[in-house]
């Protein structure tokens, strides 16, 4: 009777557990070094060891693990009124100054980085940020549903709404809402020399089916040529430490 | 003095868009309805190029057809269907991609935005442009968007006029854009300083910005075999790219 209950009780957790998608991401422990200054919105992300990639995914790293240096950042996607102050012909809707920019190509992107003294995320830094130190597949651990209506169309949020998706580091919108340019070419073992050079990484966002929306795993690499802009692609700055 | 469609065309442009009749009127609506009559332009799994129609119709009689472009412009402007074949004539093989997974390739010819913006001159506040089809469908999108290089609007598909199926006389292939967005029988084109919504926002569970999004494709060359799409205009790997001639 005993077991039984014990059962019970142990599937009901479980199921709870992996139905709730509020509860909150177990964050790492870090340790800003003395001299080191983490500006506002930013975030320090030490030096060390991290799995990349994934086995199953030829176009990955396969799940090797890589060091990288320490780094910072941006908490959040460039919102639309951070980047219209910058950018001031910048057109969007005021009512949503608080989501992601869009239609940017790489180098606007870029240009926008190097103006506050950083540049785009290397790939190795970018999935660091979005998954840490273990082999996790989505930034907050657990497999969720992604709460769509059946809605077929992009629906972006506002940069800091989801702290239910956070990775571990406490970086918003790895893995949800517009993808990101990533600095890195767009390189695989096997790729057709034609297309060598020409792409650029794009990370962490949605991808569709007719009336389903589905999260991106941390690993996952999505490509785009630099002169594109859509509605779906936005960007976040990362800084070496000096 | 000679007043045919043309003259009546131009001189109804001057008059604005208020004026327009109600063409979708007199449009019988089958959307409810499966007995409509079988010349009706409806849904069908062609072999290489599936055709869609939110409303079974009959098409277009082309000595009734005109397009009116108005709006928030300098000069509005009508056009009969041969005054079209004035502008600069394009052509580029893209891909229609559908919302419901599968894609399909032809050889589209056609003119540039731009060149119809030179003639109408909007005004600096007209950041959207609306699209009216002889259907009773419609669409929106940004005056950037319609401005993009690989849009055109379309007259002939693999050398030949638009076939009724396809929207002859007149419509949009915006290859970044779901089909639902490239209009057939597009009859009016109106500049507007705020956005509206389209049909199948309207009607349906599809965005009003209809960008082909990250995710999977099914193409009917291809014998509807998944192939992963990076977002935009959907190239795959046996797919010549544009700047590859």
């Amino acid at each position: 009777m005993r077991f039984f209950l014990f059962v019970a009780i142990f599937i009901v957790c479980s199921v709870s557990l992996a139905c709730n998608s509020e509860e909150k991401v177990s964050q790492l422990e870090v340790v800003v070094p003395p001299g080191v200054t983490v500006p506002e919105g930013m975030v320090y992300i030490p030096a060390g060891d991290f799995i990349m990639g994934h086995r199953d995914d030829s176009r990955t790293l396969l799940g090797k693990t890589i060091h990288t240096e320490a780094f910072l950042i941006d908490r959040f996607e460039m919102s639309r009124e951070k980047y219209a102050s910058f950018k001031t012909d910048y057109f969007f809707d005021r009512s949503k100054g608080d989501f992601p920019v869009i239609n940017i190509t790489y180098a606007s992107a870029e240009a926008y980085c190097r103006s506050s003294g950083g540049r785009l995320p290397t790939e190795a830094e970018w999935e660091k940020a979005a998954r840490g130190i273990d082999d996790r597949k989505w930034p907050w651990r657990n497999f969720y549903q992604h709460p769509n209506n059946g809605f077929s169309g992009f629906l972006p949020e506002p940069v800091n709404k989801r702290s239910e998706w956070i990775s571990p580091y406490g970086v918003y919108g790895m893995g949800h809402n517009v993808w990101e340019w990533i600095a890195d070419d767009y390189l695989y073992p096997g790729q057709a020399r034609a297309e060598r050079g020409k792409f650029k990484v794009i990370r962490g966002g949605l991808t569709q089916t007719h009336t389903s929306v589905k999260f991106t795993p941390v690993y996952f690499r999505n490509w785009m040529e630099p002169t594109a802009s859509y509605p779906f692609l936005g960007f976040r700055c990362a800084r070496s430490i000096e | 003095m000679k007043f045919d469609r043309r003259s009546f065309l131009k001189a109804f442009s001057t008059l604005g868009l208020a004026l327009l009749p109600g063409k979708s009127h007199a449009i019988p609506d089958y959307r409810n309805d499966k007995n409509f009559p079988k010349e009706y332009v409806q849904n069908r799994d062609r072999p290489g190029f599936f055709i869609r129609s939110a409303n079974p119709f009959l098409g277009v009689e082309i000595d009734n057809w005109g397009l009116v472009v108005g709006g928030k412009v300098e000069k509005p402007l009508a056009f009969g269907y041969e005054d079209l074949f004035g502008f600069k004539m394009h052509s580029q093989t893209s891909r229609l991609k559908c919302v419901e997974c599968w894609s399909a390739k032809a050889k589209w010819e056609g003119f540039q935005f731009a060149d119809l913006v030179e003639r109408v001159k909007p005004h600096p506040s007209a950041k959207y442009v609306n699209l009216k089809s002889a259907d009773s469908y419609y669409e929106s999108f940004l005056l950037e968007e319609l401005l993009r290089p690989r849009v055109l609007f379309v007259l002939q598909m693999n050398g030949s006029p638009l076939s009724k199926d396809h929207g002859y006389p007149l419509r949009l292939i915006a290859p970044f854009k779901y089909g639902y967005k490239n209009i057939k029988y597009i009859t009016q084109i109106e500049f507007t300083d705020s956005r509206s919504r389209n049909y199948w926002a309207n009607h349906g569970p599809y965005s009003v910005d209809g960008t082909i999004q990250p995710g999977i494709d099914h193409p009917l060359d291809y014998r509807k075999k998944p192939l992963p799409i990076n977002g935009g205009e959907v190239f795959h790997p046996f797919d010549k790219r544009p700047d590859e001639g």
